[in-house]
C-alpha cells in the first residue's frame, strides 16, 4: 500500500471530540503553563525598558514598544538576520542531505565494522568545543576561510547528531520494503530515492528542525571564524547590541530573543506536520 | 549487494571529518602532551603525562567531576521520562494537539544563554519565583548563591527545557512503528498498558538509546548556563568539567591543560555511551 | 578626420584627468570592545589625520572577546591593534608576544596613569586607554529616612557601619549595605580596598612572596563580614537593583551604575563618595582599579600605524568622548577632573578623583590563581566556613605556592 493510500486512511478518522480530550488537558495543561511562564517573563521585560530586568516592576509599569522600535530601527538588524537565514538553510540542506545518505547506510549496516563507525561518529560528539575552537580556527585561517560565509556552513554541513538520529530511526525502519523493490531489480540508489526516503520524513523533519535550531542559535563559532559586521550572525549581532561590560539592556535582548525565536519556531511549524504524518500506517500491506 | 555504494553514501561523513575533525581532534590530543600557550612566545614543550597527572591530582578537577556527575544523574532519567511521558500523550490525534506539541518544546527555542539570563533574574532572591514561594507561604531558598541549591537550579532548567526537544525526537520514533502491530494487539484484547510495554518500549530502543546518549554528551559538556548564571559558584559547587577546562583555556590561558581535561572527559563520555549502547541498543523486536 | 582625433584627445585628457593615480589604502585592523557609534567618529577623525589609511574596526563582545583573541595570537591573525582588559595582561605580558612600545610612548608617561597594566620592568608594552574603579553610592533619600546628613556621605568604617546599621534598622525591604556575594572576578574589586585601605598587601614588591596574611588584611575581612549584619549579601547585578530601585542604602559599584541610573530610575536621589577608610588618621580611601590598555603584536602586520592610532586614541578629548559616552569608564589621562566635561557631572567626577587612590592588581603572570584564590577563601568565610583569620591565613599559603611558580 502506497503512502498517500494510508495518509488518507489516516485522515479519514476525525481528531476525537472536545469531551474525549478533556482528560488529557487536565494533566497536560498546567504542565505547558509551567513551561511557558518564562516567556511570559521575557515578553513582559521586553515591553518595559524601564526596568531594568525586573519583573515585578515591568508587569506593574506601562508597557511600550520603544525596545522593539528600538531593534528593528537598528541598521544591522536586518543584515544579521538575511545572514543567520541563509547560513542556517544552508546547513538544514546539507545536514538533511548528509545525514540522509550516511545515516541510512549505517542503519542498513551496509560497510564492515558499522558499529565502529557510528561509534567513532558519535564520539566526535564528545570532545567540547571550547577545545576543538582554537584548532578549527587555525585550520579556517590556513583554508583562508575566516571571514568568509564557508566558515560559517562547511564545518557544519556534516552533523554527527543528526547521521547517529537516521541511523537509530532507520534500525527501526521494516526492511521488507526495500528488499521486495531490490528482488524487482531496482537499483541501490533507486530503492533509496523511491522507497526509503520517503519513509524517513518524520526523522528528516526532525534533523530538519534541530539543525536550523542550532545553527540559528549558534554563537561561539560565528563569533570566532567572522570578523566584519556585514557577515555577521543574529546571536552575536544581538550580544553585541544589547550586552555592555557590566549590564545587560534586559529589555532590548528580551525584545531581540522574542524576534530570534520567531524563524525557528516558523520551521518548528512547518515541519512538524511530517513529524506525525502517518505515512507507515498501514505501510505493512 | 555492491559495496561501491555504501562507501560512496559514507564518503561525505569521510570528507567532512578529515578536513574539519580530524585535525582539531589530532591537534588537541597532542596539546594535552605539551605546556602549549598561545600567548607565550616561546613554543610548546612535550611534557609527556604531566598534564594528565596534574589532573588526576587536582583537587578542582575531581570537585569539577563530581558536580558533572551529580548533574548528569540528576536530570538524564527525569528528562527523557519526562520527553517520553510527553511524546506519548501527544501522538494521539487530540483537539489541540498541536498547541501543546509547540508549547512544549518553545523552551528549546530560545539561545541557552538568554534562557540562562532569564532563569538567572527569575532565581533571584529577590526575583519572581521566591515572590510566587513568598506568596504561597513557602520556603524562599537563596537559589544560586546558596552551595546546596545552586546546582539542582541549574539542573531544575536544564530538565525544563530539554524536555520539550527530545519529546520531538520522540515523537519521530513513535511514528516508526506501524500501526497494524497496535490494531493486531488491540484484536487480541491487549489494554493500553499492555501495548505500551510489549510493543511500544521495545520498538522505541533505537530511539530511546538515542536521546539516553545524545543526552549524556550534552550534559557532561554542560558550559553556558553555568557561565552566565554561577561562573561555577558559590564555592565552586556548580563548576562542571567543561567550565574549568574553560577557564584553564580561556583565562590560564594553558591550552594544554585544557586539552588533557577535554580528553579525560572523552574517554568518559565514550565508556558511558558504549555502556549504553550495550545496555540498550539491542535490535529492536516486539515481544510477543 | 581631426575632429574625431581632437575629440578622442578631449576625452582622453578628462578620463585622465579624473583619476588621479592614488596611493592603495594602507589597511589597520583595530579589535576593541566599545559600539560602533562612539568609536567610530574618531576613527574617521584618525583617517583624516591620515590620509590614505583606512581603519577596520572589529567589535568584540565583552563575554566572550577575549576567546577570540586567544584563537587569533595562536593562529597569527592577530589585529593590529587590540584593546586587552586588565584581566589578562598579566598573562599576556609575561607571554612576551607584546609589541615593545617604550621607545614609541615615553613621552606619554607623565600624561596617562595606569601604566602599571601594560608595564614590565623597564619595558611598556601598551597604553592605557581608559580605567574603571569602584567608589559608594548612597541613596539620599534613605539617608533623609534614617536622620543621616546625605550632604556628608561616610568617610571611614565606623561612619560606614553607623550608616548602614540606621539605614537597616528601617525594615520593610530596605537594607544598608550591599554585601558582594563570592562572584568570580568581582568578589575581590569589592573585598580588596579594604584590605589596601587598611594598609594591607597582597604580595611583596618583588612579586615574589606573599604578604597577605597581616593584622591589616585580618581586620580588614573582619570589618567586610561585619558589614552582613547590617546589610544584604546578593550578587553584584542583585545589588545594582536594589540600589537603582531604592531599597539599598550604600553600594560600593562602578560607574556603569550612571548610565542605568538614569535610564531606569531617573527620579532616584543619589550621591557618590570615596570608598571609605579605616579612620581619619588612618589608611587610605583605597580602591580597586582596572582598565582597558591598547596593545599591538610582534606578529602584527602594522606596527607603527598601530602605534599612531593608540596615540591618537589616548589623546585627552578622544579619552573623554568614550568615556563620557559609556560613562562605566573613565580617561587614564591624568588631571580628567579638570576638563569641563567632569566639572559639569560631579558624580562621576568622584570616580576619576578615586584613581588617586586606587590600586592596580600585582602584575604577577598568575595573576589569575592568585585572584581565585583569595576570592575562595573570603567567600568561604562568607558562608560561614571559616573564621576572617583562618581564611586569611589560608590565603596566604596558597598564594605562597602560587608565587613560588612562574
Amino acid at each position: 500500500m502506497s503512502g498517500e493510500a494510508a495518509a488518507v486512511e489516516l485522515r479519514a478518522t476525525a481528531p476525537p471530540a472536545w469531551g474525549a480530550s478533556l482528560g488529557r488537558w487536565l494533566w497536560l495543561g498546567p504542565l505547558l503553563l509551567t513551561m511557558l511562564l518564562p516567556f511570559v517573563w521575557m515578553a513582559t521585560i521586553s515591553l518595559a525598558p524601564r526596568s531594568g530586568g525586573s519583573f515585578a516592576r515591568a508587569a506593574a509599569g506601562p508597557w511600550d514598544l520603544s525596545s522593539y522600535r528600538a531593534l528593528f530601527a537598528s541598521a544591522h538588524l536586518g543584515r544579521y538576520l538575511l545572514n543567520s537565514a541563509a547560513v542556517a538553510t544552508a546547513v538544514v540542506l546539507l545536514n538533511v542531505a548528509t545525514a540522509a545518505t550516511v545515516g541510512y547506510v549505517l542503519g542498513r549496516r551496509r560497510v564492515p565494522g558499522e558499529k565502529l563507525w557510528t561509534l567513532g561518529i558519535v564520539a566526535t560528539l564528545m570532545l567540547p568545543k571550547q577545545v576543538l575552537m582554537v584548532p578549527l580556527y587555525l585550520v579556517m585561517a590556513r583554508l583562508h576561510l575566516l571571514d568568509t560565509y564557508a566558515a560559517l556552513v562547511l564545518p557544519f554541513a556534516v552533523d554527527a547528531f543528526s547521521i547517529f538520529l537516521v541511523r537509530q530511526y532507520v534500525l527501526g525502519l521494516p526492511i521488507e520494503l526495500e528488499e521486495a523493490a531490490r528482488v524487482d531489480g531496482a537499483s541501490d540508489w533507486a530503492i533509496f530515492r523511491a522507497v526509503v526516503l520517503p519513509l524517513m520524513k518524520p526523522v528528516l523533519a526532525v534533523v530538519a528542525i534541530q539543525s536550523f535550531l542550532t545553527n540559528w542559535n549558534s554563537f561561539l563559532f560565528p563569533l570566532i571564524f567572522v570578523d566584519s559586521d556585514r557577515l555577521r550572525t543574529l546571536p552575536v549581532g544581538l550580544a553585541l547590541l544589547s550586552q555592555t561590560e557590566h549590564s545587560v539592556d534586559w529589555s532590548f535582548l528580551m525584545a531581540g530573543s522574542t524576534v530570534a525565536s520567531l524563524p525557528v519556531l516558523a520551521v518548528f511549524l512547518l515541519f512538524q506536520r511530517h513529524i506525525l504524518s502517518g505515512l507507515l500506517a498501514g505501510a505493512e500491506k | 549487494m555492491p559495496r561501491a555504494t555504501s562507501w560512496a553514501f559514507l564518503s561525505p561523513w569521510v570528507l567532512a571529518f578529515g578536513l574539519f575533525g580530524l585535525y582539531p581532534f589530532a591537534f588537541s590530543l597532542f596539546a594535552s602532551f605539551t605546556d602549549y600557550s598561545p600567548v607565550r612566545a616561546e613554543g610548546a614543550r612535550f611534557v609527556g603525562l604531566a598534564n594528565y597527572a596534574r589532573a588526576l591530582h587536582d583537587p578542582a578537577f575531581w570537585s569539577a567531576l563530581g558536580n558533572t556527575a551529580f548533574f548528569v544523574v540528576g536530570t538524564i532519567p527525569l528528562t527523557t521520562a519526562l520527553a517520553l511521558a510527553l511524546a506519548l500523550a501527544v501522538q494521539p490525534a487530540f483537539r489541540g494537539r498541536s498547541l501543546f506539541r509547540t508549547g512544549f518544546f518553545l523552551p528549546s527555542v530560545v539561545s541557552v544563554v538568554v534562557l540562562s539570563l532569564v532563569f538567572k533574574g527569575l532565581y533571584a532572591p529577590n526575583g519572581s519565583l521566591n515572590g510566587l514561594l513568598a506568596a504561597l507561604h513557602l520556603p524562599t531558598p537563596a537559589w544560586l548563591l546558596d552551595p546546596d541549591t545552586a546546582l539542582p537550579a541549574i539542573m531544575a532548567m536544564d530538565v525544563w527545557s530539554a524536555s520539550g526537544y527530545y519529546m520531538v525526537i520522540f515523537l519521530a520514533g513513535l511514528e516508526a512503528i506501524p500501526r497494524d502491530l497496535y490494531d493486531a494487539a488491540r484484536l487480541e484484547g491487549a489494554t493500553a498498558r499492555d501495548q505500551l510495554v510489549h510493543i511500544t518500549l521495545p520498538l522505541l530502543r533505537p530511539t530511546l538509546l538515542f536521546v539516553l546518549v545524545v543526552n549524556t554528551i550534552r550534559s557532561l559538556q554542560i558550559f553556558a548556563e553555568v557561565f552566565v548564571m554561577t561562573r561555577g559558584g558559590p564555592l565552586h559547587r556548580t563548576t562542571t568539567v567543561v567550565y574549568y577546562l574553560y577557564e584553564q583555556a580561556f583565562y590560564r590561558f594553558d591550552l594544554g591543560y585544557a586539552s588533557a581535561l577535554a580528553y579525560l572527559l572523552f574517554v568518559l563520555t565514550l565508556a558511558l555511551a558504549w555502556l549504553q549502547m550495550r545496555a540498550v541498543g539491542r535490535p529492536a523486536e516486539a515481544s510477543a | 578626420m581631426k575632429r574625431p582625433a581632437r575629440w578622442v584627445a578631449a576625452a582622453l585628457a578628462a578620463v585622465l584627468s579624473c583619476a588621479p593615480a592614488r596611493k592603495p589604502a594602507e589597511e589597520i585592523v583595530f579589535w576593541q570592545f566599545w559600539p560602533a557609534e562612539v568609536v567610530t567618529p574618531l576613527l574617521e577623525e584618525f583617517e583624516r589625520e591620515h590620509p590614505g589609511v583606512k581603519v577596520r574596526m572589529e567589535q568584540l563582545t565583552w563575554q566572550s572577546g577575549q576567546e577570540k583573541i586567544v584563537a587569533a595570537v595562536a593562529a597569527g591573525t592577530v589585529p593590529d591593534l587590540c584593546e586587552i582588559g586588565s584581566t589578562w595582561m598579566p598573562r599576556l605580558l609575561a607571554g612576551g608576544r607584546l609589541a615593545d612600545w617604550s621607545a614609541g610612548v615615553a613621552d606619554l608617561k607623565p600624561a596617562l596613569r595606569g601604566w602599571e597594566l601594560c608595564t614590565v620592568g623597564d619595558a611598556i608594552y601598551g597604553v592605557p586607554w581608559v580605567l574603571g574603579t569602584r567608589a559608594l553610592f548612597f541613596n539620599k533619600t534613605l539617608f533623609a529616612r534614617a536622620r543621616l546628613d546625605s550632604t556628608r556621605p561616610p568617610e571611614t568604617w565606623v561612619d560606614l557601619q553607623r550608616a548602614a546599621a540606621a539605614i537597616q534598622r528601617l525594615g520593610h525591604g530596605v537594607h544598608g549595605c550591599g554585601v558582594q556575594a563570592g562572584e568570580r572576578y568581582v568578589l575581590s574589586k569589592k573585598f580588596l580596598p579594604f584590605a589596601w585601605g587598611n594598609g594591607g598587601e597582597i604580595l611583596s614588591e618583588d612579586l615574589k612572596h606573599a604578604v597577605f596574611d597581616s593584622p591589616a588584611n585580618r581586620e580588614a575581612l573582619e570589618f567586610y563580614l561585619g558589614l552582613r549584619r547590617v546589610g544584604m549579601i546578593a550578587q553584584q547585578d542583585a545589588l545594582d537593583r536594589e540600589f537603582k530601585e531604592g531599597r539599598l542604602g550604600l553600594a560600593i559599584s562602578g560607574a556603569w551604575l550612571f548610565r542605568q541610573i538614569a535610564k531606569e530610575a531617573p527620579a532616584l536621589r543619589y550621591g557618590v563618595a570615596l570608598v571609605p577608610r579605616p579612620a581619619n588618621e588612618r589608611g587610605a580611601h583605597a580602591s580597586w582599579a582596572g582598565g582597558e590598555v591598547l596593545v599591538s603584536f610582534n606578529d602584527a602586520k602594522r606596527k607603527q600605524l598601530a602605534l599612531e592610532l593608540a596615540r591618537f586614541l589616548v589623546r585627552p578629548e578622544n579619552a573623554l568622548a568614550l568615556a563620557g559616552a559609556a560613562k562605566s569608564v573613565q580617561p587614564a589621562t591624568v588631571g580628567a577632573d579638570t576638563s569641563a566635561y567632569y566639572r559639569a557631572h560631579p558624580l562621576e567626577a568622584v570616580f576619576v578623583r578615586q584613581f588617586e587612590t586606587a590600586r592596580f592588581t600585582p602584575n604577577h603572570p598568575v595573576w589569575g590563581d592568585m585572584e581565585a584564590a583569595i576570592e575562595d577563601e573570603v567567600e568561604q568565610a562568607l558562608y560561614d566556613r571559616k573564621s576572617a583569620a583562618r581564611a586569611v591565613e589560608d590565603a596566604q599559603a596558597r598564594l605562597e605556592e602560587l608565587a613560588g611558580k612562574k
